[in-house]
């Protein structure tokens, strides 16, 4: 319900400015319209490339070159990587989660999410149309300097650690794959749960729990589907299956 | 520009699913999940921001730049930039024709920087993905630079 409670204040908004103020409530809406286009086109991009990150970029590349260590030749990476990327600041987010679980420093997130913001290529040109190359080019390099400056400060105040506790329990609250696990050490890959719930199990060298896991929330309110899998769980032989589930 | 992105994603995304079809739908719905609990705030978001740009005139953009006080137009049009968000392509012309009428370039910088490094209206977002500590001192810090950045290019634009 908490997630709702900004759109239901917004809707309201919105009626009383449309009953009350017809013409500032279609500007309004004609602005919003501008920005939820943007937002379409660029979040699939997004989802892509977050879950492109996820697969196939070692842990170690990113702490290597990216990581605590990787120093002035990280930073450059950092604003490269921030400076071609496109759309609005809400879009670095979810690349820079997954950066971060895979080893990025603080210094270089703030980096990459500022530069996402400022040092964009297409608007450098658009800036020296209108303002004068002289005046963009020493924006730009104030910009830069001030950026790598504010990341080497920033990891001074927050440290990864406080980063990575949320990020967890903020996952505890969303994924509920958290509720299902298999215990890969004592698993013995007899193939009773792939068998029993094809559609939930999966085997590909080892036991994986298959992406249907996103619905489970609506599965669990079926009552039929949370007794085949209690009866699953049960029938492993070395109850490998870790289940926490909270259910009357 | 887009569309190439959508291009290269769309062929990027088929190679991984060829090559690594369970990894890549599992980080997939991994992606979704996440992204999806963002939206809901990010349009609730967007729609404040069309309705505060709407309050939001021109005229009043250039009041603050053009105040006669250096330091506190300064201040103002960093405030300023923080808490609006206008599209960048538009922010250009509209601060080129203030500096054409005169105002003083200084506002004008520190409010062409906050408008895309700090954040109060995308605030929220960025607090549930990273926390409140991490949040506060990216954008406290973007704030403070934007400031300094505007003075020392005031120094060698001068």
């Amino acid at each position: 319900m908490k997630k709702f409670r900004l759109l239901i204040f917004v809707a309201i908004l919105y009626v009383g400015l449309l009953v009350f103020f017809p013409a500032k409530g279609q500007e309004s809406l004609f602005n919003t319209w501008y920005y939820i286009k943007e937002m379409l086109e660029i979040m699939p991009v997004i989802l892509v490339l977050t879950a492109l990150i996820e697969v196939w970029v070692p842990k170690p590349f990113i702490e290597q070159h990216l990581g605590e260590t990787s120093g002035l030749k990280g930073n450059v990476m950092s604003i490269i990587l921030g400076s071609i990327s496109a759309g609005p600041i809400y879009a670095a987010f979810p690349i820079s989660l997954s950066l971060i679980k895979k080893g990025i420093s603080i210094e270089n997130i703030v980096i990459i999410i500022s530069a996402w913001a400022v040092v964009k290529i297409p608007m450098l040109a658009n800036e020296a149309k209108f303002l004068g190359l002289k005046f963009m080019s020493i924006r730009w390099v104030c910009t830069v300097i001030a950026i790598v400056i504010m990341g080497r400060i920033a990891k001074r105040f927050v440290s990864k650690n406080d980063v990575l506790e949320h990020i967890k329990s903020q996952e505890h609250e969303h994924l509920v794959s958290e509720k299902i696990q298999i215990n890969e050490k004592t698993c013995v890959k007899c193939m009773l749960c792939v068998k029993a719930m094809p559609e939930l199990f999966e085997y590909n060298g080892k036991m994986l729990i298959t992406p249907l896991l996103e619905e489970i929330d609506t599965k669990l309110i079926d009552a039929d589907f949370v007794q085949r899998l209690r009866d699953t769980v049960n029938r492993c032989p070395i109850k490998a299956i870790e289940m926490q589930l909270n259910l009357e | 520009m887009t569309m190439g992105l959508w291009g290269v994603s769309l062929i990027a995304i088929l190679f991984s699913l060829y090559k690594k079809p369970l990894e890549t739908k599992s980080a997939l719905g991994m992606a979704s999940k996440m992204i999806k609990n963002m939206l809901l705030q990010i349009v609730g978001i967007l729609f404040l921001i069309g309705f505060m740009l709407s309050m939001l005139p021109p005229e009043l953009i250039k009041g603050v730049l053009g105040s006669s006080n250096q330091l506190f137009s300064t201040v103002a049009g960093a405030l300023l930039g923080s808490i609006t968000i206008i599209p960048a392509f538009v922010a250009f012309p509209l601060v080129a024709s203030f500096l054409k009428l005169g105002a003083s370039v200084l506002p004008a910088i520190a409010f062409l920087t906050t408008l895309t490094m700090v954040g109060i209206a995308t605030f929220p977002i960025e607090k549930e993905a990273f926390g409140l500590k991490f949040t506060l001192v990216r954008n406290g810090l973007s704030f403070v630079f934007a400031i300094i950045i505007a003075f020392s290019m005031g120094v060698i634009l001068r």
